[in-house]
């Protein structure tokens, strides 16, 4: 067991100085920004993990998210010439701000009308960064954002702020990953499967949604902070309820509530346009296709034909159990939809 | 501020509130007979509208009325077959989160296919329902009136088919308790096919009546789509009348809100009411209690 342990820190630790000698050695912008555009959705999905697909509390407005994290930071140093090194502390403020914003109302409502909410709370920011053309700059956006300076040194070069960004991600990935292991990811979780049970375990319920949604919030900031840096320009129109739609779906396709899974996810998303280039047009009524064939058949995402358990609960695997008659009639427990 | 000019507002304002109503009465016809929410609903009416401008009108020439005939028809069969193979799998997992997400990709799906049948760029059917009546001082466009009618009619047909008719009987049965309605001898998966369906058509019947306020396009439907959500959220989630009462209410104050605030910020309206609605009053202002 502890070699298999060790194997696996191995690996990791190979993949993580792959990723950061990649950009060094290959000089091609192209390569450089799909891996750089790739590292960014890891961090947002990473963060609608902890809300989504940990507390199991609908979030359909990351894209709002992401535009306030991103929009906060530039606009700072655009108008006020704050030194751009601070447009991540700013972007975790962001964060903060909008957890709790988006924290309290979740105490009080469930299912859609969470989600309602939320999309709500998406499109008002959109609509706000639109319109307030003075402040914001409408729909020509925040142009000619300047290079991340890192106390002196600037990140210039697409090679030397995909370097960063590995090195952000993994932070943030180590941190989430250890989120999910502790405590907290184990209540968050039980929030999800039965709230009643915890609240009389004498959790703190109102509390640990909030934190879940900070988390969230925080994570989809920073990386809309990334995204601003690595686009070099912001524009009201790239932050829609698609981009929200993208995002659940990259955490549905790896796997929801776990951490391989959502990396794994936003890597797959981002990264099969490249691979599935030949299908041209068609590329996301494929993808499209092959996500619905999942969600149906699959729903614990790729990761789950790793898991017995979770394989197990739902899609093609419980149809196929069922089918045998293999499975006895312990059910999973059935929801009644989202009321 | 004339007179005129208040009551012009008002009458546009009534108009685009029955689209939004008409909207939340079809995702509410899913909601109450399986529990998900539809969010691809908004790709629907697209879907609807480009059926019948893109497909039956400009590609084959038909005449409006056999356009509309044909437009109603593909549409309820769409409704039955994303019924057959998204909904009544998705009902039943055992996490709402799942038929969420099934039904998002399910909106991306529509929407490429329409892209890719009908190509991206906008377009709108020349003369359709452009023009005026003129009542006094109060000038109303033809499509204004159009809408205000067909939303009537379509109401009252539903609530008589809800009320008059055996299978209409059989869908309250099964909004009120799914498994009472299987023991009464209830088909309830084809039931719920059908409701999806009806829904369908009512989404089809919103796509032709928008075409001529917004040209076709492939975001054509986005603010009405979650307009809608907010109607059903004002009035009373999951009750028709609520959903009317929203969508009017909407949609007038809306209009009015341009006397006070820019007109830009408009579109804001509707989404901070839904905001503080379901926050003070989850009930709606009907206050229905399902």
């Amino acid at each position: 067991m502890k070699e298999k342990k060790n194997v696996k820190i191995a690996l990791l630790a190979a993949l993580f100085v792959g990723l950061i000698v990649f950009p060094i050695v290959d000089k091609n912008t192209y390569h450089q920004l799909a891996l750089a555009q790739t590292l960014v959705n890891v961090i947002i999905v990473l963060g609608l993990n902890f809300i989504t697909g940990l507390t199991g509390q609908m979030n359909l407005g990351t894209a709002g998210i992401m535009a306030l994290g991103a929009y906060s930071g530039q606009l700072m140093v655009q108008k006020l010439g704050m030194a751009t090194i601070l447009t991540i502390p700013v972007a975790i403020l962001m964060g903060v701000i909008i957890g709790y914003a988006l924290g309290y109302p979740s105490l009080r409502l469930k299912g859609v009308y969470l989600s309602l909410t939320t999309i709500g709370f998406s499109e008002i920011v959109r609509l706000v960064i639109t319109n307030w053309a003075d402040f914001t700059g409408g729909t020509t956006g925040v142009q000619n954002i300047p290079a991340l300076n890192l106390f002196g040194l600037k990140l210039d070069a697409t090679w030397k702020l995909t370097v960063f960004l590995v090195i952000i991600c993994a932070v943030l990935v180590f941190t989430a990953y250890r989120i999910v292991n502790s405590k907290y990811g184990r209540v968050f979780k039980a929030i999800r499967d039965n709230i009643e049970a915890v609240e009389a375990c004498g959790i703190d319920v109102a509390g640990l949604k909030i934190k879940a949604f900070t988390l969230a919030a925080i994570f989809g900031c920073i990386g809309g902070c990334f995204y601003g840096f690595l686009m070099t320009y912001l524009n009201p129109t790239q932050f829609t309820q698609d981009l929200s739609a993208n995002y659940l779906l990259m955490m549905m396709f790896g796997g929801i509530g776990s951490v391989p899974g959502s990396v794994i996810g936003a890597t797959a998303v981002t990264l099969l346009p490249e691979f599935l280039r030949f299908t041209k047009e068609y590329y996301w009524l494929i993808f499209g296709i092959i996500t619905l064939l999942f969600a149906i058949f699959l729903p614990y995402g790729f990761i789950s034909l790793f898991q017995k358990e979770k394989r197990e609960e739902a899609g093609i695997f419980k149809i196929l159990n069922d089918r045998k008659g293999k499975r006895k009639n312990a059910g999973v427990p059935k929801s009644g939809g989202m009321r | 501020m004339s007179f005129a000019m208040i009551m012009q507002l008002i009458i546009s304002g009534i108009a685009l509130g029955f689209i939004y109503s008409m909207v939340s009465i079809e995702y509410t016809l899913i909601f109450n007979s399986t529990g998900l929410l539809n969010f691809s609903h908004d790709k629907l009416i697209m879907l609807g509208a480009y059926a019948f401008a893109g497909q039956f009108v400009l590609r084959m020439g038909c005449g409006y009325v056999v356009a509309t005939i044909a437009t109603v028809l593909s549409m309820f069969i769409t409704g039955i077959l994303i019924a057959k193979g998204i909904f009544n799998p998705l009902r039943n997992m055992a996490s709402p989160i799942f038929a969420v997400i099934g039904t998002v990709i399910m909106g991306r799906i529509i929407k490429e296919l329409c892209r890719i049948i009908w190509g991206a760029t906008a377009f709108n059917i020349p003369g359709f329902m452009k023009g005026t009546f003129k009542f006094g001082s109060i000038v109303i466009t033809r499509a204004n009136t159009y809408i205000i009618i067909v939303a009537v009619l379509l109401v009252i047909a539903l609530q008589l088919y809800f009320n008059h008719t055996k299978s209409g009987k059989a869908m309250h049965c099964v909004q009120q308790n799914k498994t009472a309605a299987t023991l009464m001898g209830i088909n309830v998966s084809q039931n719920i096919n059908i409701t999806i369906g009806i829904s369908a058509v009512v989404c089809s019947i919103i796509g032709i009546l928008v075409i001529s306020l917004f040209s076709v396009s492939l975001t054509m439907t986005n603010m009405i789509g979650i307009k809608g959500f907010a109607a059903g959220v004002i009035g009373g989630f999951g009750y028709f009348p609520g959903c009317i009462v929203g969508g009017v209410l909407i949609g007038i104050l809306e209009n009015l809100s341009t006397l006070v605030i820019p007109s830009i910020y408009k579109d804001c309206v509707a989404f901070v009411l839904m905001i503080v609605f379901l926050l003070v009053q989850p009930k709606g202002i009907l206050g229905h209690k399902k």
